[in-house]
């Protein structure tokens, strides 16, 4: 895999972590139906995360332009452990003993077909 | 209710493989990549981007409806399984060729989701939680 494909892959990634915690941000206004949802649509995390969505899906877009789409799909599976590692640290979301194992499972995954391209 | 489950989660696999299909096309139609207005131009011009929005869009609703009766575990497994099921898409349709290293990533990959599925069912039968365990899930990758 070239140099650029990996710094694409980096910017997805973390273009998908970016989103996911504003969203999950976003979501933890106060409120309850359609009061939810305006104070959601008036906090600029949601629109920070949709940003970063629309960064996401160009950088996947030319992502999948550099490598093959199986090497891609999985390579892309990173995303599980950052995302779960980020709301470890800036959520407070615990990490039990099986989220670790699947963590690592994942990312020993991600790296063998890193080594494989 | 178990036959709704089989066929929400079939759909829901089936809008995921179409969204990566619809990328891949778009993104072999629009190449050479490059970091210009007139490669996003070329890209947004394929019709298949919209086949990957679309697969997107049933994606989410597909998901939301599942998790109103699915367990999150298992919802949260199958919500990734196109990692896997996408491979031999991508070796007919494409004629990539899964070597060794990616049957071993893939592999390893599945049995993290797997551990973390299963830690999501236990946790909600521990804590009656039914809210977490989306968190991973979603974008395009």
């Amino acid at each position: 895999m070239s140099t650029l494909a990996y710094l694409i892959w980096a910017m997805n990634i973390l273009c998908d972590t970016g989103g996911q915690l504003a969203f999950k941000k976003a979501a933890t206004v106060p409120g309850d139906g359609l009061d939810r949802w305006t104070a959601m649509a008036a906090d600029p995390w949601l629109w920070a995360g949709i940003a970063f969505y629309v960064g996401e899906f160009v950088a996947w877009l030319a992502f999948l332009s550099l490598v093959p789409l199986s090497e891609g799909v999985l390579l892309g599976s990173i995303n599980i452990v950052l995302i779960m590692v980020a709301g470890r640290l800036l959520f407070a979301e615990r990490i039990t003993r099986l989220r670790l194992a699947g963590i690592l499972l994942v990312a020993a995954g991600v790296a063998a077909v890193g080594v494989g391209s | 209710m178990r036959r709704g489950l089989v066929i929400g989660f079939l759909c829901l696999l089936g809008f995921d493989i179409m969204a990566q299909l619809g990328f891949k096309y778009a993104a072999l139609a629009a190449l050479p990549v490059s970091p210009d207005a007139g490669w996003l131009l070329r890209v947004l011009g394929q019709p298949a981007v919209f086949l990957a929005l679309l697969g997107y869009i049933g994606a989410f609703f597909t998901w939301m409806s599942l998790l109103k009766h699915a367990p999150i575990g298992p919802a949260f497994a199958a919500s990734h399984l196109e990692v896997v099921v996408i491979l031999p898409f991508a070796a007919v349709l494409f004629g990539e060729r899964i070597g060794a290293w990616q049957m071993l990533g893939a592999l390893g990959i599945l049995s993290g989701i797997l551990c973390l599925a299963l830690d999501e069912a236990h946790g909600d039968e521990a804590h009656g939680d039914g809210a977490h365990g989306d968190e991973a899930h979603a974008g395009p990758a």
